[in-house]
């Protein structure tokens, strides 16, 4: 598998503040990647740095083999879609409003909307299972049924990555797993190179191909799941002392001792 | 797979009827009520005929044609125009508070003109838009490159605008106490008179109006992106930045094309899209197409009553930037009751930008205050300029120089300090940069009772006044209270309410500048803060009752340090917090009654206090309350002392000069940090 996202030499300062330090790492296109770290390990700030929120103070990343700054606004954003962590009040658009609002890199500020675009917005929203939904306001959904809303806007964009910042924070086990899940069986379906910063390691292992961990701004750790969950790993990524129980095959339960 | 959950819309949600059926009363409305004086002179077909043609033989014929229809037809397409650009501003800003008039646009406009008119009146006979327009491409010149780095974020784009605006008036303000023979027929531009004679102006407007109105249209997908806040926006390939400096562009031009035909005509552009959004209109193609369909309705209907009022008040002008301003605060009001969720406005997920300086030891700070302080006091007391050139007077003779000097010194002195304090407590109960005395319309409601005693003609001496503006204030108090008590007095509502109040205040004010004569000069001399009107008595009763205030002070620190914390988490550590805010803001009031009759309601003070205080590096609430009260003390005795001496023998407001001092000082912070 050739590699989506290039990253070498990344690094991040604010001030004082060392955010990252000397990240070099690849996304292989078609996989799921879990980004792991403690609170303030700078995962957010990688995966900003992926979806052009943010300029890296040193380092660079490559897209696809092109260097990161050069291509155009619109252009990336057919390429790559990002979900905020805390995505904002929506302010009375309906589900289905929102879900158009994806189309935009492909459409531009004039271009109309042709019947392609509308079969992609309603595969979108039966994909995340809104179909129920569409003429709702977006404000008024629980939490589980706003997330998949603005999975949905992801989807409509039809990129071949998505970057999720916490995709599953706000949401109880069952909406989780249904969130995990749905993006998997999509990832599956259409290839699509998927990076998502998860606070959950089992969640994790259970729907991830490959789990990254970041200390401190530094790469820790970086392999399959089954690579990751061991005890002395997980250990040097969290600080605390854990151990792993693999309960089936691809299924495994870490704990606090 | 997922969770079904009953009673689900199934249809596409449509606009309610009540959005189509309000506007088409209020154009009837306005339409009727603006043809009805014709009607008896003319055949309701003759009259709708006046828009193209008119009948030589008949005198009222010709005047409908070039006098009504024109008139009609320019208060629609302004109305228009202003409808959709303020719709565009408020989608741009993500802020119901966002306006042509918010942004200092049409202040810009007014500035422009005026300096025009002194320094180079051959370029108005050339053409008035240029000098319009160049006033408002530098005020929001002035806003974008204040700021640029933050990527327009809304909240400190409005602070800007708003900073710029009060700068912008107070300049104008300077001018006309100075030059006031030749700016006469400005203030009557100034307050927007739609009064037509033939269809030049019209033919003149419609064409940029219409190329404009095409423009922000052609904006409409990328400002829809806006909604989703600008990282969301940046990540589906929008260029935030530039697609806001692009629209805000285009509100300028539009703002200023219409400002420098017809004058000021406030609030329209903020009074039509909160209407159209309150009656419905949800998305952002219905709101900007009701906007403009509801601004032409208002601007006619204004226009009407201005016309009325005209003809009934025996043929003194009532300019129509007057009543717009009478529409816009009900307007506001109403606004009031239908926002519920304005701390979540869309595009202002991350709040005012948070703004830390290093922390700085406060017994430092506030020492080097209190020198700068003692000193400005010494100078004042001592050194001024008499009629044989500048003189020290020296200590023992001080007593001499006291009854001149003293009171105006210590009064000015304590208005500064209790604005201050005033600010801080605003600023913190709200949680909003924006909040300060003059923003929250306490100031404006002291000042409307000035404005209707002065129209009044009522004589009343100092003790009146101050008797008034006190009752004017607890009155603007006790509405603002009413109104957001079902708010739990939340912060966004307050300043709502507070700029109803301040709509009240300018629509009386601009009447008062248009009838021009003795009494505007006396009201303007007040409204800048004259305090050579200051007794001793007066001076040393505020010292007592700033001394009173500032112990009682002390106890609400620790609520002040919880409510910003917001409602549920203040509440769950058990403080009472409506009970909390509802004291907090009695004490701000009365402090600002206090201050506002000395120095008029509209320095920067208590805007500027609180800021600077934050800028010295004092974080926490009782440090940045001490330092901001002596602050905004240093900053009032200043512009006392230079009042008095830069124009020697004449004097200029203390206040106006604190506006100018001020604003010079937050404008050049605001761009130095960055954030404010």
């Amino acid at each position: 598998m050739s590699a989506f996202f290039k990253v070498s030499g990344l690094g991040v300062h604010i001030g004082d503040a060392t955010i990252l330090r000397n990240v070099t790492l690849d996304f292989r296109e078609g996989e799921v990647t879990a980004l792991l770290g403690h609170n303030g390990s700078g995962k957010s700030t990688l995966l900003k740095i992926l979806a052009r929120q943010m300029t890296p103070s040193s380092g660079d990343v490559r897209v696809l083999g092109t260097s990161f700054q050069r291509t155009g606004a619109r252009e990336f954003a057919r390429t790559v879609g990002y979900l905020p962590q805390h995505p904002p009040g929506t302010d009375g658009l309906t589900v289905r409003e929102l879900v158009a609002l994806g189309r935009y890199p492909w459409r531009g500020p004039l271009g109309r909307y042709n019947a392609e675009d509308h079969r992609l917005i309603d595969q979108a929203i039966k994909d995340t299972g809104l179909t129920r939904f569409q003429h709702r306001s977006v404000d008024t959904l629980s939490g589980g049924e706003r997330q998949r809303a603005w999975i949905a806007m992801l989807l409509a964009q039809q990129t071949r990555c998505l970057l999720l910042d916490e995709p599953i924070s706000a949401l109880d086990v069952k909406h989780q797993v249904e969130t995990l899940r749905l993006v998997h069986r999509l990832a599956e379906q259409r290839e699509l190179t998927v990076v998502v910063v998860l606070h959950d390691v089992d969640l994790a292992a259970r729907f991830c191909d490959r789990l990254v961990a970041l200390k401190s701004g530094a790469l820790v750790a970086d392999g399959s799941p089954r690579n990751i969950m061991d005890s002395g790993i997980l250990e040097s990524i969290y600080g605390v002392p854990m151990g792993v129980l693999e309960r089936a095959p691809g299924q495994w339960v870490s704990y606090v001792h | 797979m997922y969770a079904e959950s009953a009673r689900l819309p199934s249809a596409r949600p449509t606009i309610p009827a009540t959005l189509p059926i309000a506007a088409i009363i209020l154009w009837l409305g306005a339409l009727a009520a603006s043809a009805m004086p014709w009607l008896n002179q003319l055949e309701p077909a003759a009259l709708v005929a006046a828009f193209w043609t008119f009948d030589p033989d008949q005198y009222s014929s010709v005047l409908a044609h070039y006098s009504w229809a024109p008139r009609v037809s320019i208060a629609v397409l302004i109305g228009c125009g202003l409808g959709l650009a303020g719709a565009v501003t408020q989608q741009i800003l993500g802020n119901p508070l966002a306006s042509p008039t918010t942004l200092g646009v049409e202040a810009g406009g007014q500035f422009g003109v005026t300096v025009a008119t002194l320094f180079a009146p051959g370029l108005l006979a050339f053409s008035p838009d240029l000098a319009a327009l160049a006033g408002g491409l530098l005020a929001i010149g002035l806003v974008i490159a204040l700021t640029w780095r933050l990527g327009f974020s809304p909240v400190t784009v409005i602070l800007a605008g708003l900073v710029i605006t009060f700068f912008l008036g107070a300049m104008n303000m300077a001018f006309l106490l100075l030059k006031g023979e030749w700016l006469g027929n400005l203030f009557i531009w100034g307050a927007g008179s739609l009064v037509q004679n033939n269809w030049g102006p019209f033919m003149d407007l419609w064409p940029r109006v219409l190329v404009l109105a095409m423009l922000m249209l052609a904006l409409i997908r990328p400002l829809q992106l806006m909604q989703l806040g600008q990282a969301s926006a940046s990540s589906l390939g929008a260029r935030v930045a530039l697609i806001r400096m692009l629209a805000l562009l285009l509100v300028v031009v539009m703002s200023t094309t219409v400002v420098s035909r017809v004058g000021v005509v406030a609030f329209i552009g903020l009074a039509a899209p909160v209407l159209a959004r309150l009656l419905g209109a949800r998305t952002l193609g219905s709101r900007l197409l009701w906007s403009t369909l509801l601004g032409g309705g208002l601007l006619l209907l204004a226009d009407t009553l201005a016309h009325w009022a005209s003809t009934w008040g025996d043929g003194s002008l009532v300019p129509t930037g007057t009543t717009t301003a009478l529409i816009g605060g009900p307007v506001i009001l109403l606004a009031l009751q239908g926002f519920r969720n304005t701390h979540h406005m869309p595009g202002q997920e991350s709040g005012p930008a948070s703004f830390l300086p290093q922390r700085r030891s406060p017994v430092l700070i506030g020492g080097a205050v209190v020198t700068l302080l003692l000193a400005t006091i010494v100078i004042s007391m001592g050194w001024s300029p008499g009629l044989e050139g500048w003189n020290w007077t020296a200590v023992s003779q001080w007593h001499e120089a006291w009854v001149w000097r003293g009171p105006r010194l210590l009064a000015a002195t304590l208005a500064g300090v209790a604005l201050g304090l005033a600010g801080t407590l605003i600023q913190r109960m709200t949680g909003n940069p924006m909040g300060s005395p003059e923003m929250l319309g306490i100031s404006g409601g002291a000042a409307l009772v000035m404005v209707v005693i002065v129209l009044s003609g009522l004589e009343v001496g100092r003790a009146g006044q101050l008797g008034a503006a006190t009752l004017g204030a607890a009155a603007a108090l006790g509405l603002l209270i009413l109104l957001a008590r079902k708010h739990r007095f939340a912060g966004n509502q307050l300043l709502l309410g507070g700029l109803a109040l301040y709509v009240f205040m300018d629509a009386g004010l601009r009447l008062v500048m248009a009838s021009g004569g003795t009494v505007a000069s006396q009201l303007l001399n007040w409204m800048y803060g004259s305090t050579w009107l200051i007794s001793e008595p007066e001076a040393f009763g505020l010292m007592a009752f700033v001394l009173l205030i500032c112990g009682l002070l002390c106890l609400v620190v620790r609520p002040l340090t919880l409510l910003p914390l917001g409602d549920t988490a203040a509440s769950s550590l058990g403080l009472p917090v409506a009970r909390a805010r509802l004291l907090l803001l009695l004490v701000a009031a009365v402090l600002t009654a206090a201050a506002t009759v000395v120095i008029g309601p509209l320095s920067f003070a208590g805007l500027i206090a609180p800021h600077l205080a934050r800028v010295l590096g004092q974080q926490t609430v009782g440090r940045q309350m001490i330092v901001a009260g002596l602050v905004g003390g240093l900053l009032l005795a200043v512009a006392d002392y230079l009042s008095r001496i830069v124009v020697f023998p004449a004097q200029l407001p203390a206040g106006l000069l604190a506006a100018l001092v001020g604003g010079v000082y937050f404008l050049w912070g605001l761009s130095r940090h960055g954030r404010a």
